[in-house]
C-alpha cells in the first residue's frame, strides 16, 4: 500500500482574482462592466520542493503565506495558474474532517459518503466501516443523525474514516490529533503506525509541538515564497525566533 | 473533453452514492417520505383536472390522465433544473475542501429527479388500470408506449444540458436561479399540460399565421416532449371534445386528432442532444473557477 507516495513541485505558481464588490450579480457586472475592479492577488510565487517516499513534510508560515492554497493545490481543489505537480500514489486531502457531513444524515450514511468521496469503492466502505466506527469511539451514536453530534465526536469521527482509506499520502491542514488526551495519542499512534508502513505525510500546522513530533523536514513558508527548508528544530527555532509583528505587539 | 468523460467514469460509485444520498436526503425529516413525490403531482392534477372537466372541456373523458401524462415530464424538467441550479452553489464549502468531478453535482440532482421521475410513472400506469378496472372500455395505453424509454432518454438528455448550464451559471450570477424559475412558471403556460397541441393547431392564430404558431410552438423541446408523451401513452381524443365550454357554434374544427410527430420528435431529439454537449463544454470550462468565483 505505503512506501510510494511521492510529491514533486516545480515552479508552482497561483494568483487568485480579487473582487471588491462581493457577491457577483448580472446587475453588478452590467453597470461595472467597464470599470471592474479585479484584482490579481499573487498566492504563491514560485514554489518547487519534493516529498520523498515515506517522508513527512511540515509546512510553517503566517496566516497569509499560502500554505492552505499549497494544500489544495495538491488536493486538486484549485488548478495552478503555472508550474507542474506530481502526485505518485493514493492521496487523502484532509484539509477538513469530515468533509461533506450532511446534518441530516447519521454517522454510518456520513462516513460511508465521506469514504467514497476519499476514493474508496462501496466494497471497501462496507469492509472497514465497523473498524472505522470502532476506532472513532462514537458507540450508539452512529445511527443518529451528526447534527446531534458534539464538534469532539464530528472530528473523531472525520478523522477515523480519514486514516481508515489506506492512502500513500495524507495531505493535512492543521488536524493531525483531535479529541481528548486519550484520543489525541490514539491519533497520534495511528500516525506514528502510517509512517513506519511508509507512508507520506505533507501537513500544515501553526502548532509547533505537533511539527515537532512528526515532521523530518519543516518548510516555511513566507509571502508566498519558499524562506527556508530544514529540519523541524532548526527551522522552529528560527520561525518562532522571528521578529514579531510590529501590529501584533 | 474525453480526458473529462473518463474521468467522470472514475468517479461513477461517487455518483451512485450522490444519488442515493440525494434521494435520502430529500424527504429524511418528512413523515411522509416518498409520497411527496407522487402527492405533489396527484394533488396538482386532481385540481387541474377538476377545473378542467367542470369548467373548460366538459365533454373530454379521462382528463386527469392526459393532464398527468405532460405534467409528470414537465415537472421533471422543472425539478431537475430548479435543484441543480443551487447543487453547486450549496456545496461551495464542500468543493473548496474535496476534489472531485464537479460535474457530479449537477448529475447527480437530475438522476435523483429522474428516478423520483421513473417512480411517479409507474404509480400513473397502475393510476391507468385502476380506472380500466372501474370504467372498462378502450384499454387506455397505446401499443406506441413501447416508444417511452426513447422519450425517457431525451427528457433526460434535455434536463441534464440546461441543467449544466444553469448550474454553472447560477454559481457566478444568482440572478440565474430566479430568472430561471420565472421562466419555467410562465413555460408551464406554453407547454400542453392542460391545453393539447390541437387546440393550438385549431386556434385562429395559428391558422391565420399559416400554422407558423403550430411550428414554433412544437418546435419548443419540453413542449413536444410533453405532447408526445400525451400521444405515445394515452389513446388519441375526439378533437371535438377539445372546443372550450361557450365557444361560437360555428367554430370549424379544421384538424382532427394529430398523430405523434416523428418530425418534431427528432428536432427535439437534436436539440436535447446539442444542449447537453453545450452544456457540459461551458460546465467544464467554468467549473475551476467555482471555488476562485471574486
Amino acid at each position: 500500500m505505503t512506501g510510494k507516495g511521492q510529491i514533486h513541485i516545480r515552479n508552482l505558481h497561483k494568483s487568485f482574482a480579487l473582487s471588491t464588490s462581493g457577491a457577483g450579480s448580472i446587475k453588478t457586472a452590467l453597470l461595472w462592466w467597464k470599470r471592474r475592479s479585479i484584482k490579481k492577488v499573487e498566492v504563491l510565487r514560485g514554489i518547487s520542493f519534493e516529498v520523498n517516499p515515506g517522508e513527512c513534510v511540515a509546512v510553517v508560515g503566517k496566516n497569509g503565506a499560502g500554505k492552505s492554497t499549497l494544500l489544495s493545490l495538491l488536493a486538486r481543489v484549485y488548478k495552478p495558474t503555472s508550474g507542474q505537480i506530481e502526485m505518485k500514489g493514493r492521496t487523502a486531502p484532509l484539509l477538513e474532517l469530515g468533509a461533506g457531513f450532511h446534518p441530516d444524515l447519521s454517522g454510518i450514511e456520513n462516513i460511508f459518503f465521506n469514504g467514497v468521496i476519499l476514493g474508496l469503492t462501496r466494497q471497501e466502505m462496507r469492509d472497514r466501516s465497523q473498524a472505522i466506527i470502532d476506532f472513532s469511539e462514537i458507540g450508539e451514536h452512529i445511527h443518529a443523525p451528526t447534527r446531534t453530534y458534539s464538534s469532539g465526536m464530528l472530528a473523531r469521527l472525520g478523522f477515523s474514516v480519514a486514516v481508515h482509506i489506506d492512502a500513500d499520502i495524507l495531505l493535512v491542514d492543521e488536524v493531525l490529533a483531535v479529541g481528548d488526551y486519550d484520543f489525541e495519542r490514539k491519533c497520534y499512534a495511528n500516525i506514528d503506525e502510517f509512517r513506519s508502513k511508509g507512508g507520506t505525510i505533507l501537513f500544515v500546522s501553526h502548532q509547533m509541538d505537533a511539527v515537532r513530533r512528526v515532521a523530518d523536514r519543516c518548510i516555511w513558508l513566507k509571502d508566498g515564497q519558499i524562506h527556508r527548508v530544514g529540519s523541524p528544530d532548526q527551522i522552529i527555532g528560527e520561525y518562532e525566533g522571528r521578529d514579531p509583528d510590529p501590529g501584533l505587539g | 473533453m474525453l480526458g473529462e468523460l473518463r474521468e467522470l467514469w472514475r468517479y461513477r460509485e461517487l455518483l451512485l452514492v450522490m444519488v442515493q444520498r440525494d434521494l435520502k436526503i430529500r424527504y429524511k425529516n418528512s413523515a411522509l417520505g416518498f409520497l411527496w413525490s407522487f402527492l405533489n403531482p396527484l394533488l396538482t392534477v386532481g385540481v387541474m383536472t377538476f377545473v378542467y372537466t367542470n369548467f373548460i372541456f366538459p365533454d373530454q373523458p379521462n382528463m386527469g390522465a392526459y393532464i398527468m401524462a405532460a405534467y409528470l415530464p414537465f415537472m421533471f424538467f422543472q425539478q431537475s433544473i430548479m435543484d441543480s441550479s443551487q447543487s453547486v452553489v450549496s456545496s461551495i464549502p464542500l468543493i473548496k475542501k474535496i476534489y472531485f468531478p464537479r460535474e457530479l453535482l449537477p448529475i447527480s440532482a437530475v438522476i435523483s429527479n429522474f428516478v423520483n421521475f421513473l417512480l411517479a410513472l409507474g404509480i400513473f400506469f397502475a393510476y391507468l388500470m385502476v380506472n380500466f378496472f372501474f370504467h372498462p372500455g378502450d384499454f387506455p395505453i397505446k401499443g406506441s408506449v413501447v416508444l417511452l424509454p426513447i422519450l425517457l432518454l431525451i427528457s433526460f438528455v434535455l434536463s441534464m444540458g440546461t441543467s449544466l448550464i444553469v448550474s454553472a451559471l447560477n454559481t457566478f450570477y444568482e440572478d440565474v436561479k430566479y430568472i430561471v424559475g420565472i421562466l419555467l412558471y410562465l413555460l408551464f403556460f406554453l407547454c400542453p399540460i392542460v391545453i393539447f397541441d390541437e387546440n393550438v393547431a385549431n386556434s385562429k392564430i395559428n391558422l391565420s399565421s399559416n400554422w407558423l404558431v403550430y411550428k414554433l410552438y412544437n418546435l419548443n423541446p419540453i413542449a413536444n416532449l410533453c405532447t408526445a408523451y400525451k400521444k405515445a401513452i394515452l389513446a388519441p381524443y375526439d378533437p371535438k371534445a377539445m372546443s372550450p365550454v361557450g365557444a361560437a357554434p360555428d367554430v370549424v374544427v379544421q384538424v382532427g386528432s394529430i398523430p405523434l410527430s416523428y418530425k418534431y420528435l427528432g428536432a427535439t431529439a437534436i436539440t436535447s442532444v446539442l444542449l447537453l454537449i453545450v452544456g457540459y463544454a461551458i460546465f467544464n470550462r467554468l467549473k475551476w473557477r467555482f471555488v476562485e468565483r471574486p
